[in-house]
């Protein structure tokens, strides 16, 4: 077992750093080489006011002269030592930026996490607990329902609600703490569907398995079978989920932050898009994909640690949630 | 369903009640076919115009002459939304077509002839996993430039990922099947075997993803829409209208009647997702 497990690490471990390698190389591509010409669209736009001279001194400065290849392998170097580069808005470095609005995405993210995680367990557990007749079949439709919000309309109905109707919170000042609940309500909404859907899925499935039939025959109360025998087997598995909704987390926090006008990674990377800054753009999708490998990398190695029924077999460590469903489809490698 | 007698021909009405639709599929695709119906045919269902409003009438409420309401410029809401439909939709449907098509031969390759051509295909799915899809979906609209059709193709590349999986995973499947095997050994070629039985078994579940993922694309659509990334306006995709709207939150309707069309479709599609995934 822990040779199996040691082996299974070191390959998890450097799959992950080529998926990071790659997505970096990727992004590059992406931003740099895609039709249109951002660089010297900024650098000629007559507000900036530089004369060919500067532009062309800028631009061997930068090394945007030079072969693609030279500049990807110059860059992807930098970002292994930490250095993003300069915007090429501000001319301040990148990993500045990044690090003066990072602490108000994280608080977002993570309170939004936080309502994710709450509502998803007391929707997936009210489907066990509640009985059909007082309005199960409603709980099981929350998820599709909040599936099928855009999350931008979620945050324009709390701020209509409770800003405009009740004045709980003012949308002027963003970072109160009223207005950063309802942010995070907004932004934890679709990620609790996510999760709560594998959470339904996994319970239903455990509560079919034989041994529930035994508990039950035995004379096990709903309850009381649902508190010793299901809660355990099914909510381990979302441990890998949770990992898999960190990119939702980010890609809502983009829009999150535009609609309660919060200053962050989000409106960073509005900002960086709206005038192609793209030094902040490159710097902000690799380190996305980074944290997002890195978590789900550390939700693959504790797994089976947690959870002993999962076996290591060969190059295929599967782990045992299989909710029905695309989404989760797209868990198993 | 009960026995049929030999004779007894089986009409498509008999096929279709034995399908027992549910009445709230029934009702999802009532949505949808009224969806498709606004986007062929706009001017059947409103004689305002979207573009031309009358000033005098601006902000008005909800009312029988204005279903939804006006907007600032006095222009019914409802028309706008019948006519944003046509674009909100079929660059939805642009996006699940390109995704499901680089996605769905991603993963049949991947699956069909496995070892090298799978490790690498597996890297570049992980890839495109890795970095948070909205937000794959906005540096790609960057780089293209601001259109809806850019923002179409950006959200299908965003979702190509996904497709990759399931068709990969279904094809493993497939191709371990007896019938193959047979099918094998009676002498079919590869290429037989792959279009005359793994693709259209490995289709079947791909069918109510790409559903899935149409009303995805929908939300992810009006997302980038929202955030200015579409067509500008006079346009009125949804997602569009919406943002328009938050700057009137004290006309809550202007937000509140897109998003509810919004919504409802992708609920809808969503419902006939679950479906056929029951019924397969």
């Amino acid at each position: 077992m822990n040779n199996a497990y040691a082996a299974f690490a070191a390959r998890r471990l450097v799959q992950a750093l080529v998926v990071i390698l790659l997505a970096y190389v990727f992004t590059f591509v992406v931003v740099s080489i895609l039709p249109g010409d951002p660089i010297t669209n900024v650098l000629r736009d007559p507000q900036n006011g530089f004369s060919e001279d500067e532009i062309r001194q800028i631009i061997a400065a930068q090394g945007l002269d030079q072969p693609v290849l030279v500049q990807l392998w110059t860059s992807l170097t930098r970002f292994l030592t930490g250095d993003f580069g300069l915007s090429m808005r501000s001319s301040r470095p990148v990993g500045t930026l990044i690090a003066e609005v990072l602490p108000s995405t994280l608080i977002l993210a993570s309170s939004g996490f936080a309502v994710a995680l709450v509502l998803a367990t007391g929707i997936a557990y009210g489907t066990q607990l509640v009985p059909k007749r007082y309005g199960q079949g409603l709980l099981r439709g929350f998820p599709s329902l909040f599936l099928s919000v855009p999350n931008f309309v979620i945050g324009l109905v709390l701020i209509h609600l409770f800003g405009f109707q009740l004045g709980l919170f003012r949308v002027i000042a963003p970072n109160s703490f009223w207005a950063t609940v309802f942010a995070a309500i907004a932004l934890g909404i679709p990620v609790s569907a996510q999760i709560a859907e594998v959470l339904i899925a996994n319970l239903d499935h455990e509560r079919a398995q034989d041994y529930a039939a035994v508990a039950r025959s035995r004379g096990l109360g709903p309850f009381r079978l649902f508190a010793r025998h299901l809660l355990k087997p099914s909510s381990l598995p979302v441990v890998t989920i949770i990992a898999l909704t960190l990119g939702e987390l980010l890609g809502g926090s983009l829009i999150t932050e535009t609609v309660f006008g919060r200053t962050g990674i989000g409106s960073l990377v509005q900002r960086s898009v709206s005038t192609q800054d793209l030094p902040v753009l490159q710097a902000v999708v690799s380190l996305a994909a980074v944290v997002f490998v890195l978590v789900n990398l550390l939700a693959d190695l504790v797994y089976p640690l947690l959870d002993p029924r999962v076996k290591l077999v060969g190059a295929a460590s599967r782990r045992p949630t299989t909710a029905d469903d695309g989404a989760s489809q797209a868990v198993t490698p | 369903m009960s026995l049929l007698s030999p004779t007894a021909p089986v009409t498509t009405t008999s096929r279709l009640a034995a399908l027992k639709v549910p009445p709230t599929v029934q009702l999802s695709f009532v949505v949808i076919a009224l969806v498709i119906a606004w986007s062929v045919a706009p001017g059947l269902f409103t004689s305002h115009s979207p573009i031309n409003g009358v000033p005098a009438d601006k902000l008005l409420g909800p009312s029988a002459a204005h279903w939804f309401g006006t907007d600032h410029l006095g222009r019914d809401l409802y028309a706008r939304v019948v006519h944003g439909t046509s674009s909100s939709v079929s660059s939805a449907l642009i996006a699940v077509v390109i995704a499901a098509v680089a996605g769905g031969l991603i993963g049949l390759l991947a699956g069909f002839f496995g070892g090298w051509v799978d490790i690498v295909l597996a890297r570049l799915v992980d890839v495109l996993l890795a970095i948070p899809h909205f937000l794959l979906a906005v540096i790609i609209v960057t780089a293209l430039g601001f259109d809806t059709t850019n923002a179409a193709i950006a959200t299908g590349i965003s979702a190509v990922a996904v497709f990759a999986r399931v068709m990969r995973a279904e094809v493993i499947k497939t191709r371990q099947a007896v019938f193959v095997e047979a099918s094998f050994l009676l002498g079919g070629s590869r290429w037989h075997i792959l279009l005359r039985h793994v693709l259209p078994n490995a289709s079947r579940s791909v069918l109510p993803l790409a559903v899935l993922q149409f009303g995805l694309s929908i939300l992810v659509i009006a997302s980038l829409a929202f955030l200015g990334y579409g067509d500008p306006p006079p346009a009125s995709d949804w997602g569009l209208l919406i943002s328009i709207g938050k700057d009137y939150l004290k006309w809550p309707w202007l937000v509140y009647a897109p998003a509810f069309v919004t919504i409802g479709t992708v609920l809808s599609l969503n419902r006939i997702s679950r479906w056929l995934r029951q019924t397969d």
